[in-house]
């Protein structure tokens, strides 16, 4: 048990540095800041969007294959319990998460395509759409977790 | 908001067969593996639980994989123009089919007398079919000129729609 709770708390650390990732580089491709940064909030903004995308698809792409196999896991243990328990709300968000997290990798390479550089203004558009899907996604299922977690997470 | 390189329309159509086929694999079930996660085995293709649940959503997404590489790769051979007439027709369609099911559904709900037709699934089809060509050929020719790179969020998001919908009975319990 030991081994998969260690396995839980790096797939929730990594997804916390996904998290502060994507949401900077979507405030800063949909908010930018003209002029010099001063406050915390305008230095949040005034981030360069484009020295994320690797870091953001590299967290991802980890983040996803450990949930993926800490999946195994729950399935046959939390589910169960929290089938038993008529938890059917909390298996049915967890249930979305598996999707959601499938559609924001297949949306990977379309991200990865429109932040090649140089920036072409073509892409633009798609740029900042992709981004903040992404930003969504990532933002869904991280409370999905956490709600999941403190239905029937680890020590329970 | 044009798309034009041949990795761009790649990554767009990737994006976009991959999310159409990933919910047809979950709704009539197609994974290309079961897992069986309390005795660690795998089966080719779909198979029943045994010893446990099975799980088929890493064959659901293999299956979807294959398809969206094939459909991506023929994409980029093919012109951007067809690849964008197919994805607007598909989209129609697809709108076309859930407004025509709907309608007849409710049509079926308040009739007085019995049209089972109305039931039929291939009745909505054909109308969304018929419909979304209609559409299609009266569409502006400049809809039709490029790959559109919004087609990359607004399929997605769609499919998410309609999985969310899937799940809808652990809500109603």
């Amino acid at each position: 048990m030991t081994f998969w709770t260690t396995l839980l708390i790096i797939h929730g650390l990594l997804a916390v540095a996904l998290l502060g990732a994507i949401t900077h580089q979507a405030v800063a491709v949909w908010l930018p800041v003209r002029a010099k940064a001063g406050s915390f909030v305008t230095r949040f903004r005034a981030v360069p969007s484009t020295s994320y995308v690797t870091a953001i698809i590299v967290l991802y792409l980890v983040t996803f294959v450990m949930g993926a196999w800490i999946y195994t896991q729950y399935r046959f243990t939390s589910r169960l319990a929290l089938e038993q328990l008529q938890f059917f709300k909390t298996v049915g968000v967890f249930e979305m998460k598996e999707h959601v997290a499938t559609i924001g990798l297949i949306v990977l390479p379309a991200y990865w395509a429109f932040w090649q550089q140089p920036l072409s203004e073509d892409y633009s558009g798609g740029r900042k759409s992709v981004t903040l899907l992404l930003a969504i996604m990532v933002w869904a299922n991280f409370l999905i977790g956490h709600i999941t977690n403190n239905a029937r997470g680890f020590g329970s | 908001m044009m798309a034009s390189s041949k990795v761009a329309v790649f990554t767009i159509v990737f994006g976009v067969a991959y999310a159409v086929l990933y919910v047809i694999c979950t709704e009539i079930n197609l994974p290309l593996v079961t897992y069986h996660p309390a005795i660690g085995e795998v089966d080719v293709l779909w198979a029943p639980a045994r010893r446990g649940p099975a799980m088929y959503w890493y064959g659901w997404m293999l299956t979807s994989l294959i398809g969206a590489l094939a459909l991506a790769w023929l994409a980029s051979i093919v012109s951007e123009q067809w690849v964008q007439r197919a994805i607007f027709f598909g989209c129609v369609a697809a709108v076309g089919y859930l407004i025509f099911y709907t309608v007849a559904l409710f049509i079926y709900d308040k009739a007085t007398v019995e049209l089972e037709f109305l039931k039929s699934r291939l009745l909505a089809v054909a109308a969304a079919l018929l419909a979304a060509a209609g559409i299609s050929f009266f569409a502006p020719t400049r809809w039709q000129q490029r790959l559109w790179q919004g087609w990359v969020w607004l399929v997605p998001v769609g499919a998410l729609v309609v999985l969310a919908y899937y799940l809808t009975p652990f809500f109603t319990r």
